[in-house]
């Protein structure tokens, strides 16, 4: 009876896994034996390299600072994503009225098309006639500024983006997490004084580490895996200043056809999420120890 | 559960049985542009097709659209290692060094030879020579188009300007671009579009790579090209006759088809959008093909040039049916098809007959004369071009929107073309 459920089993999940085989795990396997080789995509003919294309594209200083992009990408809109994300969903936790309508508002852009997204936001950064600049216009201030083609401001203005489009699921994971608090513990809190802030603090934010680490974790991944924003807002301009690892790798394989280089930096960005994801763990770890020993 | 099987046997056989029991010769065209392409072009084509199929029953005509440059080319090369390209590939000249060196095309030379009824000599032989290498002819060329100056006579009329002429100096076109300038209207609109200011840089005597098209350093950066930069720079910058890139980009229009500039840079396909361009509170569109004038970029060469860019079609090595293909790229590339499709506007044609039966046309007329002039793009010559035009655009963008000096751009461009030339894997 068991031996029949399991193959039953195993045949339900037979297509998925399929599916992940041959979509995903074959050619990432793929891909990485093309990172050994020197390769260019419009020619049959490829050489047995061994770790040169790793070695070439850590020196390599163009991939350097699409390394580095990303970084400055990821420190800033994780942080602030969450943070937004948080405050949203406290806001939509209110038992108010009509409440879920704003729920649903603030989830619509994790399901809307990321090339539509980024083509409405490039107006919003637009100068003068753009919805930013228009509004600075109406107080009286500077109008002229092109967010996007300013060295300065183009990365910023694709990271704050991403805390609007990235905002419904990380909101609806803090949203499971407060649902999730005992409100005994409020109430207790309460009889010791804990109201209010002091409350937030000592009890929403403690209780909410679960949540958060998965978040965090999450979250660093996709932000050092951005791509589609870029592609359609900046092509890594100015001056390669929001060129990011995403990007970079694009354009080695598919403009200039160094299949098996773009497939060596792939890898460094693999062990770069890899490493950076066992850092927060290890981080993680020793928070909820403290938490538990509190 | 046998049943089951059953039922999807039954299945299978009967969709089996439901496909067309067509028996014609499939030959698949692979074309940019998607399938739902509502310009007049692309339903003329269409048209043609269906005029193709009637003619040659015993050939279905499969288009295989794939939207935009950016993913025609990847696209192609990946069906081409997978062993599934197309029959029949249209060839755009900005990438066709890719195309030609890949080996993925045939010579269709030999196809030329054999027909009685097809003569090279019908076209333009400098746009033939595109895809010839040595005695070998890898496309047939559709159309092209050389990057011009648009001029609006209407506001010149108004300013009281005389039109430009044939082998005008950069200052002529400063000075012009000047006196056209007043409140609401610029002289010249720029787009760093690198494929439309290349030939900036060839008319002030500079050029992008050495002769033997393996570096930038010492030819992109060169004195004649910093000086080119810091022309169209002082323009926007100084004289205020053309826009900055942002305010271009913040009107949301094309600022020349809007009448708000007098002088604009474009290849033939400008005419589509100038022939339908926005109405103004009059009711009356704010350009008409009746405003524009057409004439070479200016030069301080005393050797006019300008870039152009071609399409045309090759037969790919695996065609199950060359012949077939044969057939189509001659129908395609005929007399009557060519007249029917150069009617909408979007090119110079290949054929030296249908070009001089549209040359009758008064504007189409004033290109006659710069066709000489042409020059084929690089992409012809180097794979991968598009890295090129992204390093020298982002050199102009760094000039023009974040105030860098043009010298030290240009330096870091050609050195970065350099250093991505040198990465290139396999030699071939």
């Amino acid at each position: 009876m068991e031996r029949k459920e399991s193959r039953w089993g195993w045949l339900f999940i037979a297509p998925a896994f399929a599916h992940l085989l041959l979509f995903a795990l074959a050619p990432i396997l793929y891909a990485f034996g093309l990172s050994l080789f020197r390769t260019r995509l419009i020619s049959p003919e490829r050489e047995f390299a061994g770790v040169e294309n790793y070695t070439f594209a850590v020196a390599e200083p163009s991939f350097q600072n699409a390394l580095w992009n990303s970084a400055r990408y990821a420190l800033v809109s994780v942080p602030l994503g969450l943070i937004v994300a948080l405050a949203v969903a406290i806001l939509v936790n209110q038992k108010l009225k009509g409440i879920t309508l704003f729920r649903t508002i603030y989830y619509i852009p994790a399901i809307s098309s990321g090339v539509a997204i980024a083509m409405l936001w490039q107006y919003v950064y637009l100068p003068e006639t753009g919805m930013i600049n228009s509004l600075l216009g109406m107080l009286g201030l500077d109008n002229k500024k092109a967010f996007l083609d300013d060295v300065g401001s183009a990365m910023w203005a694709v990271a704050i983006m991403s805390v609007f489009t990235g905002l419904g699921p990380r909101m609806v994971l803090f949203l499971a997490g407060l649902v999730g608090i005992p409100q005994e513990l409020y109430e207790a809190g309460a009889l010791d004084g804990a109201t209010g802030w002091r409350a937030f603090l000592k009890i929403t934010l403690p209780m909410l580490i679960p949540t958060t680490f998965f978040v965090v974790v999450t979250s660093t991944i996709s932000a050092l895996q951005i791509f589609t924003p870029i592609y359609m807002m900046t092509k890594g301009g100015p001056e390669e200043s929001t060129d990011v690892v995403g990007y970079h790798i694009y354009t080695e394989a598919w403009v200039n056809f160094n299949t098996g280089l773009a497939s060596a930096k792939s890898f460094v960005l693999l062990v770069a999420i890899v490493a950076v994801s066992l850092v927060q763990f290890r981080m993680m770890k020793s928070q909820l120890k403290g938490y538990s020993a509190a | 559960m046998r049943r089951w099987f059953g039922l999807l046997a039954m299945a299978l056989s009967l969709s089996a049985c439901s496909t067309d029991p067509d028996e014609r010769i499939v030959i698949r065209v692979a074309n940019w542009g998607g399938a739902d392409d509502e310009s007049d072009f692309a339903a003329k084509q269409r048209g043609l097709y269906e005029e193709f199929e009637k003619r040659n029953p015993d050939i279905k005509v499969v288009i295989e659209g794939i939207p935009g440059p950016g993913e025609y080319v990847p696209k192609m090369i990946l069906a081409h290692n997978s062993g599934a390209t197309p029959d029949i590939a249209t060839l755009d000249a900005s990438s066709s060094a890719l195309f030609i060196n890949s080996g993925m095309l045939m010579d269709l030379a030999t196809l030329i030879d054999k027909d009685q009824e097809f003569k090279l000599n019908d076209f333009y032989l400098n746009i033939v020579d595109i895809a010839r290498r040595g005695d070998a002819i890898y496309a047939i060329p559709n159309d092209f188009t050389p990057m011009v100056m648009y001029y609006n006579k209407r506001l010149f009329d108004a300013s009281g300007v005389s039109y430009p002429q044939n082998g005008w100096t950069f200052d002529q076109f400063r000075e012009t671009a000047k006196k056209l300038t007043k409140k609401d209207q610029y002289g010249f609109v720029f787009a760093n579009w690198f494929p439309g200011w290349i030939m900036w840089l060839w008319n002030n005597g500079g050029d992008v790579f050495s002769p033997d098209l393996k570096r930038a350093s010492g030819f992109l950066d060169s004195a004649e090209n910093v000086k080119t930069i810091e022309f169209l720079r002082t323009m926007i910058n100084d004289d205020k006759s053309a826009p900055s890139l942002s305010q271009a980009a913040a009107a949301g229009v094309d600022l020349f088809a809007n009448g708000q500039a007098a002088m604009t840079v474009s290849g033939h396909w400008g005419m589509v959008g100038y022939s339908a361009a926005p109405k103004g509170p009059d009711g009356k569109p704010k350009i008409t093909l009746a405003d524009l004038g057409v004439v070479m970029l200016p030069n301080n060469t005393g050797k006019p040039v300008t870039v152009m860019y071609e399409s045309g079609y090759a037969i790919t090595k695996r065609a199950k049916h060359p012949d077939a293909a044969w057939r189509f790229i001659k129908f395609m590339t005929s007399y009557e098809s060519r007249l029917v499709l150069n009617q909408t506007g979007i090119a110079v044609d290949a054929r030296k007959d249908v070009s001089t039966e549209r040359g009758k046309d008064p504007l189409e007329a004033m290109f006659l004369p710069i066709i000489p002039t042409c020059r084929p793009p690089y992409g012809t010559m180097v794979e991968g071009f598009e890295m090129v035009e992204t390093q020298a655009q982002n050199a102009m963008d760094s000039v023009l929107k974040n105030g860098r000096d043009p010298k030290a751009a240009l330096e870091k461009a050609a050195k970065r073309i350099d250093s991505e030339l040198a990465k290139r894997q396999v030699k071939r």
